[in-house]
């Protein structure tokens, strides 16, 4: 009954000012708002990263020979490689396992030779979503002589499908290794070193070319879920095949990634912190401006024997009410823009009056098309931020109504 | 022989002399800088050769013979192992092609690949086509004795407006001839880059020179993540004719295709 009356007083104590309450809560609301779309944003544009960088190239898990990541010496393979690609696929936490092989050459469709570099495939296991290719199709192309140009050395070098590719490099015993290839397509893979430099080939012709018996530079691996990553990596370095071998996790061979991933959240933070502020600013001042107009009515409920734990819980529930009210319109206008924006996303570069672009990063290619992810937890978190600043903002009007005099008050 | 002994008084007289000014070593280091220019330079020298690519793991040897004129037209066809014999190396001014007789074409090496490795040794595609001179590319920064190797050693700094991967280089000449027994090769951050001793000074048509030529990647050893220790190239001279007449179809692209 009297949390009902409390609640009662609270409401009209909103009532008494409401172009002053309707602007507390608009601006709780754009801020609530704000946190919900930049966290969106933000966690659209990390997962996006993430896919983007784990999913063709990186993979969550990679197997290299030891030294290979800084020297990339076309002889520091990994022997055995079907025998590691059986364990490797035995381990329950691994989606796939693909072999590469990677093979800088002098390439050349007449006389002048350019600077490419052969990217030896399965075609089998590159022609998935997140493979290499992308597609089927043009996965279905690669092999016996065949291979496929990336769109940006196609273009530099005028190659085109059908065309005969000379190209020229060191074996793994140091000897020349060379080979003329048919270019059987130019493609657009979301791996930008394809793109730029890439001359991509069949596992098996990039190992005949480096006379290479059953080897391979790196093993991606791409995992069910990217948390179970600590747990296959662990289990992975137990495996009898692999020993000798250099296990890496995703964030230890990119982390400039995990940085920007880990600044992103900060942003987000950062945001939510933005978003307190203007509600303490919000709540406290329209508090502090409705307690101090009713100086004589909270006087003359004193006079009259009212528990003074009352009247702060009315103040207290105003407040509250003030940040619930805001937090509710915020939440509802992040509702409809992750409704809106879920399916088709929207284009940063669009928003700059920009073309839309794609940019690479560690060797694949980021769209400036982001897909925001809102999520209950970010409610959550903006619903208790608010509620809780709420709260911290009326401790400065309970202390002006704990200081009243109800006599002096009541002569104001 | 008493040219030799000259040459070595003089650089003794400059020595002797250098508390007093600097100027007079000039003279006498720009000969023997001059004479290290010419070493292996004639109107058309032929020779066979062998190189000897060390890695840790693994040592290649490769037999070619090689042709020159002047300073700016070479050819080199390897002969051994078999499974790259015929592949051949054309250098007219400062272009460089390869023939790559496995796949029958021509490519030529374009400037982005030119620091590349030469068939997989220590030396690059550039210092095959670099008409580097010690004598003119350089100033001469100092003469002074050297203890290892023992020697005269001179200092040299790449002239200003002179294009080169080096920024200093210091050339050691042994004591009992005028020959250049190491070369230490300093990039433009002051890191030492590149060892070449010359050792094993043989008689070779009219003219002593060093026919062993040891190349050592001082700098990719030492900074690497993993460090390389035992990669060299070593470069044996195993004949030499020069001053000798060369046909001057033999540096052409189609002489260089018809080799096959």
């Amino acid at each position: 009954m009297a949390a009902n009356s409390t609640l009662r007083l609270a409401w009209r104590g909103l009532g008494r000012n409401r172009k002053r309450a309707a602007l507390a809560i608009a601006a709780i609301g754009l801020g609530q708002f704000a946190f919900l779309a930049t966290a969106g944003i933000m966690r659209g544009y990390a997962d996006h990263y993430f896919d983007s960088v784990t999913g063709p190239l990186v993979g969550h898990v990679q197997i290299v020979a030891p030294g290979w990541r800084e020297e990339r010496a076309v002889d520091q393979t990994l022997d055995n490689v079907e025998a590691m690609l059986a364990e490797i696929r035995g381990q329950s936490q691994v989606a796939r396992a693909v072999p590469r092989i990677y093979a800088p050459v002098l390439a050349a469709l007449e006389e002048d030779g350019f600077v490419g570099m052969v990217v030896g495939a399965d075609p089998a296991l590159e022609g998935v979503a997140n493979g290499l290719l992308g597609s089927e199709e043009l996965a279905g192309l690669l092999g016996d002589g065949r291979v496929l140009v990336g769109k940006g050395l196609a273009r530099q070098h005028g190659i085109e499908a059908g065309a005969e590719l000379a190209v020229v490099g060191q074996d793994i015993d140091g000897s020349i290794a060379s080979a003329l290839y048919e270019v059987a397509a130019v493609v657009e893979s979301p791996v930008e070193l394809v793109n730029s430099t890439g001359i991509v080939a069949g596992l098996q012709d990039a190992q005949a070319l480096l006379r290479m018996d059953d080897e391979a530079h790196e093993i991606a691996v791409r995992l069910h879920e990217a948390e179970q990553i600590d747990q296959a990596a662990d289990s992975l370095g137990a495996q009898p095949a692999l020993q000798g071998t250099e296990i890496k996790r995703w964030h230890e061979i990119i982390p400039q990634l995990a940085g920007i991933i880990k600044m992103m959240d900060m942003y987000s933070l950062v945001v939510l912190g933005i978003v307190c502020l203007a509600s303490i600013a919000g709540i406290a001042n329209t508090m502090m401006m409705s307690t101090f107009e009713r100086r004589r009515e909270l006087g003359m409920l004193l006079a009259l024997g009212a528990n003074p734990g009352r009247l702060f819980r009315m103040v207290a529930t105003e407040a509250v009410l003030l940040g619930a009210l805001g937090v509710l319109l915020g939440t509802a206008l992040g509702a409809c823009f992750a409704v809106l924006t879920a399916g088709s996303g929207f284009d940063l570069a669009e928003l700059g009056g920009e073309e839309s672009f794609e940019m690479g990063f560690q060797g694949v290619q980021i769209a400036s098309r982001v897909y925001p992810e809102v999520r209950g937890t970010d409610v959550l978190a903006g619903v208790s931020a608010v509620l809780v600043t709420a709260l911290a903002a009326c401790v400065w009007p309970l202390l002006h109504v704990a200081r009243l005099e109800p006599v002096e008050a009541m002569r104001t | 022989m008493n040219i030799s002994r000259l040459g070595l008084l003089l650089v003794l007289q400059v020595l002797c002399a250098a508390p007093s000014g600097a100027q007079d070593a000039v003279p006498a280091a720009q000969a023997l800088l001059e004479q290290f220019d010419e070493l292996y330079r004639s109107t058309g020298t032929a020779a066979r050769i062998e190189i000897k690519i060390e890695r840790p793991k693994k040592v290649r040897t490769m037999q070619m013979r090689s042709w020159s004129e002047g300073e700016d037209k070479a050819l080199v066809v390897i002969d051994a192992p078999a499974r790259d014999a015929g592949t051949a190396t054309l250098r007219v001014g400062s272009n460089l092609w390869n023939y790559l007789p496995k796949i029958s074409r021509t490519i030529r090496v374009p400037p982005a690949l030119m620091m590349g490795a030469w068939m997989g040794s220590d030396l690059t595609n550039d210092d095959l086509v670099r008409e580097s001179s010690y004598a003119h590319d350089y100033s001469v920064t100092g003469v002074g004795p050297s203890e290892e190797p023992p020697g005269w050693q001179v200092d040299l700094a790449a002239k200003p407006e002179v294009p080169g991967l080096w920024e200093r280089v210091e050339v050691v000449f042994g004591r009992t001839e005028q020959l250049p027994v190491l070369v230490r090769y300093y990039d433009r951050k002051g890191r030492l880059s590149r060892t070449m001793q010359l050792e094993e000074i043989k008689k070779m048509g009219e003219r002593r020179i060093p026919t062993r030529i040891v190349i050592v990647p001082e700098r990719e050893a030492s900074t690497r993540a993993q460090p390389r220790e035992g990669r060299r190239t070593v470069l044996t001279y195993l004949h030499v004719e020069f001053d000798v007449e060369l046909d001057e179809s033999l540096f052409s692209l189609a002489q260089l295709e018809r080799r096959r």
